[in-house]
């Protein structure tokens, strides 16, 4: 019976990892950048709902909120800076995103302290669900079926509409989409605030369950990474699967092996690429 | 178009370029008489137990200098929780500084790797953290621990826990993977089966763990009457939040053994921390005469009152230059041979340095969350319960103290 428990957790920890890493895949898969500073927005989503429901905001107010002023964030700094760096070796968007990782961190420790800070969950989330022995909170179940409703819906953006057509041409061929009249730049810094919005709605919904702390977004980014190379680079269904799995093989090793519980995610990472090198569902 | 293996490879690098920044080493006034060094972790997941440590140093130092008249300065040397970045910081201030004194060392495993380094460089050191080797079986000439080692924390935790409350028979534990949590647990489990306690189970998780879900539901399963987390600094705190959102305070007691006081707890919110037990080395709100200046001095300076990490570095670092000035050199033989035995008015009321194993006799604190309502100020998380001295002799400690 445990291992059932424990499985329904690792699906709420793999809805939760999926958020997280959809919005990295994402922007490696459309733009092909390797973006270090994804943990940092997700640090910085949690931080502004923190901040905002410190200062009496409704959490349901302070969530959308925080996910719109982290995507605005990034776009700015994808059009002031990142777009620049494009056309260079990957070293440099490293180089870049790291160091913009560091200054978002330590911009989040002055302006908010060292220490950290609890969010509560909203109202009417606050409670239990309780079936037999197995207890799990209102809030983590929520968060799963929010992030199942936008997982379709994210699908159906760019699988399903001419947005997204346009999306994932400018991916396949820019100069191609420059000669239909589109404007690629644009496209471009849409989609890296996009996939950073992503990242901040996930930092805003782990709030409640993690609380917030300046170095949150480096665990985070180790995380995404580990499931965009599971499910394939630049995958949308790949980051579903590779979600999931991790946090499902996290959460039973809890009950197996719990000392190795965190390493089983790495294990199974290298399993994976020396068995499948483009990942589960990565492109050729 | 980037492929998987460059992927792979610059994505480590980067990661460790992340994880490593270390970019905060700090020196102050170089060149002076006495000289401190602070090995605290100021980057990574205990960065905030390491920059109050480093403030509660500088402040020792100012009132040094200021009572004894001779020049005293920190210089920060950011450990980042690393055994071996911790021990080639301590290495470079003792070759390039000329650094004798260090005061630090928040995690065990650091603190002993740098024990052995100090004492082989001739220095002195004094550490907070909590493993029994410390002034055990890994004693040396130069290392002092002022804090109270595993097996007090247990004892005057889960000791008094135990007599409150007869009905709850059994305990779970959930255990950080390293040496302070190895000797949390077999103080537990020692006080649990002289009192004939069930241990329903525990859970390792390692140091990285953020995610503390599986092992609740580990817990869970197990029915226990009391919950007792076993690990430290913000690894408790994400472990204590979650539990709590399991809403597992209403099902069983939670006990913290190892809290780091106020600075956790404004982390965690009283509502968080109502009702649960936290082991203590220090809090504010103790009624002892070095405390009330050091809270007045603290709140004059800072407008806060301070916590577990400042005042425990406050300590260490006082403790060790006044041992300095009055040895007349910051020699480690000196300032052992001067703190050795010493009887002292020091934070928690009277204490002494055991000379035997160089182990501070102090007492430790078993505190209780209180309800937002009853708090008397916005720092008011928690009434004391209890207090009390409990170490291991040195000899049962197994301390054999090199001449």
């Amino acid at each position: 019976m445990i291992y059932l428990f424990q499985v329904l957790n690792g699906i709420g920890l793999g809805m939760l990892y999926f958020l997280l890493a959809v919005g990295l895949s994402v922007v490696f898969g459309l733009l092909q950048f390797v973006n270090f500073a994804h943990g940092a927005f997700y640090l910085l989503g949690a931080y502004l709902t923190y901040d905002l429901t410190t200062r009496g905001f409704s959490f349901w107010l302070a969530m959308p909120m925080a996910t719109l002023i982290v995507a605005c964030i990034a776009a700015v700094i994808e059009a002031l800076l990142l777009h620049r760096i494009y056309k260079l070796p990957h070293t440099f968007h490293i180089l870049v995103t790291v160091g913009l990782a560091l200054v978002i961190q330590e911009m989040v420790i002055i302006a908010w302290g060292p220490l950290g800070g609890s969010v509560p969950a909203p109202d009417g989330l606050q409670g239990v669900v309780i079936w037999g022995d197995f207890i799990y909170p209102q809030y983590r179940l929520f968060t799963i079926g929010l992030t199942a409703v936008l997982a379709g819906l994210l699908w159906w953006l760019l699988e399903g509409t001419r947005l997204g057509a346009i999306v994932r041409g400018g991916s396949e061929s820019p100069s191609n989409m420059a000669l239909l009249g589109y404007n690629t730049l644009r496209i471009n810094t849409a989609v890296f605030g996009f996939g950073a919005g992503l990242a901040g709605l996930a930092g805003a919904l782990a709030a409640p369950i993690r609380g917030v702390e300046p170095f949150m977004g480096i665990e985070a980014l180790s995380v995404a990474f580990v499931v965009v190379v599971i499910g394939g680079m630049g995958s949308y269904t790949g980051a579903l699967v590779a979600g999931l799995l991790v946090g499902v093989v996290q959460s039973v090793m809890t009950t197996l092996w719990p000392e190795g519980a965190r390493l089983m995610i790495y294990i199974g990472m290298a399993l994976v690429i020396a068995l499948m090198p483009r990942g589960l569902l990565g492109r050729a | 178009m980037i492929d998987r293996r460059r992927f792979l490879t610059t994505s480590a690098l980067a990661a460790t370029a992340l994880a490593v920044p270390g970019l905060l080493t700090r020196a102050h006034a170089a060149g002076e008489a006495l000289k401190i060094g602070i090995p605290v972790p100021i980057s990574g997941a205990f960065a905030a137990n390491g920059k109050f440590a480093t403030m509660g140093a500088l402040m020792a130092a100012e009132e040094v200098a200021a009572a004894h008249g001779v020049q005293a300065s920190t210089l920060d040397l950011d450990t980042e929780g690393k055994p071996a970045t911790a021990v080639r910081k301590v290495q470079d201030a003792m070759a390039q500084d000329g650094v004798k004194l260090f005061a630090g060392g928040i995690l065990s495993s650091e603190s002993l790797a740098m024990g052995k380094e100090i004492e082989r460089g001739g220095g002195a050191f004094m550490t907070t953290a909590g493993a029994d080797e410390i002034t055990g079986v890994d004693c040396n000439k130069a290392t002092f621990r002022w804090s109270v080692p595993t097996y007090g924390a247990i004892n005057e935790t889960v000791r008094p826990i135990i007599d409150a409350l007869p009905d709850a028979k059994k305990w779970y534990t959930i255990t950080p993977q390293y040496v302070f949590g190895d000797g949390l647990l077999n103080a537990a489990k020692d006080v649990f089966a002289e009192k004939g306690i069930e241990h329903v189970g525990n859970s390792y998780h390692s140091l990285t763990d953020k995610e503390f879900s599986g092992y609740l539901t580990n817990a869970i399963a197990a029915q226990p009457d009391v919950l007792l987390l076993l690990n430290f600094g913000a690894q408790s705190s994400d472990t204590l939040r979650q539990a709590v959102s399991f809403g597992l305070k209403q099902r069983m007691t939670i006990v913290v053994a190892w809290a780091s006081g106020l600075e956790q707890f404004e982390a965690l919110g009283p509502d968080i921390c109502e009702g649960v037990y936290f082991g203590a080395q220090y809090w504010h709100g103790a009624d002892t005469a070095l405390n009330r200046e050091l809270v007045a001095k603290v709140q004059e300076k800072h407008g806060s009152n301070p916590n577990y990490s400042f005042a425990g570095s406050y300590i260490c670092a006082k403790l060790l230059l006044e041992a300095a000035v009055k040895a007349g050199s910051p020699e480690g033989a000196g300032v052992a041979a001067a703190l050795r035995g010493l009887k002292y008015e020091g934070l928690t009321g009277a204490e002494e340095i055991r000379a035997a194993d160089h182990q501070v006799i102090k007492d430790y604190y078993l505190l209780k969350g209180k309800a937002k309502a009853d708090m008397a100020n916005k720092d008011d998380y928690a009434e004391i319960i209890s207090s009390g001295k409990s170490f291991l002799s040195p000899e049962d400690a197994g301390c054999a103290m090199p001449a």
